[in-house]
């Protein structure tokens, strides 16, 4: 991959074609994994499902069981979990719909680039998608790998397949740090 | 209807003009240059000031990045978690 520079109002970069098809099979993961949490209650009042789809109002009852979405979606309060769980209901659904929205436009945009040999060109918006996206896709695969402090070792019984995700989550570091180096030029 | 109500006259009593914090707290994931970068983005910080902020975070385990109405704090809450910061809301002081 060529770091990522900026072109007047458009930050670039160049992939090669599996960098491309990783990111992008990652990025969908995220949107399928907050996919369920995205979508309105099945009820069965059309009125009422009609509200819920047309304000975004919307959440679980409590804290994902799952420590990725749990991590992507993560209490508001402070030791008040009854102030957390209301706070919930009336906000989850529209910030896992963003989360879901930021990941598919990642996607797009690295078709559109695969399109182009490997050119990727990112616009404002697309560029504070790939930002959200790439620390959601990091945070799922620190929870995932069990990352709990700050320069954690490798365990020395790390099986093969960890070993490369750990790989996959250092390399997405660095292509974050391009990023932002391209925002600051 | 009852319990509805009791909650809403505890609300009433126990937050009359208290102001709300928001707070950033330390993760392993999240990069320093990144956090730095939605200090300065979002809330406007100077660099100074986001690089300041975000070293409380990582050597403090938390800094207070804003603070005002339990309304606002919500919205500034909200927006960590859309850039995938660990941010909470509580009454300053609590």
């Amino acid at each position: 991959m060529i770091p990522f520079t900026r072109s007047g109002d458009l930050i670039i970069a160049s992939l090669a074609q599996p960098e491309s098809a990783l990111i992008s099979s990652l990025a969908a993961q995220i949107a399928d994994l907050l996919e369920p949490l995205a979508a309105p209650p099945l009820i069965d009042d059309p009125d009422a499902a009609a509200l819920y789809a047309a304000t975004g109002i919307g959440g679980s009852a409590a804290i994902d069981a799952d420590s990725a979405i749990a991590r992507l979606l993560p209490d508001a309060y402070g030791g008040d979990a009854e102030a957390s769980r209301e706070f919930r209901g009336l906000t989850e659904m529209s910030l896992a719909s963003r989360k879901v929205a930021n990941a598919r436009l990642v996607v797009e945009t690295l078709e559109t680039a695969d399109a182009a040999g490997g050119e990727l060109s990112l616009d404002t918006v697309a560029t504070q998608a790939w930002l959200r996206t790439l620390a959601d896709i990091r945070l799922t695969i620190a929870a995932r790998l069990g990352i709990e402090i700050d320069g954690q070792p490798e365990p020395d019984d790390a099986a093969d397949a960890e070993l490369a995700l750990r790989d996959v989550y250092d390399w997405l570091a660095w292509v974050t740090e391009t990023l932002l180096d391209a925002l600051e030029d | 209807m009852v319990q509805t109500l009791e909650e809403v006259e505890t609300r009433d009593q126990t937050a009359p003009e208290l102001p709300w914090v928001t707070l950033v707290w330390n993760d392993p994931v999240n990069l320093m240059s990144y956090v730095s970068w939605v200090f300065r983005s979002y809330f406007g910080f100077s660099p100074a000031e986001a690089d300041k902020r975000m070293l409380l975070v990582h050597n403090e385990g938390r800094a207070v990045v804003a603070s005002g109405s339990r309304e606002e704090m919500e919205k500034h809450v909200e927006a960590m978690h859309d850039f995938g910061l660990w941010a909470t809301l509580q009454k300053e002081g609590s």
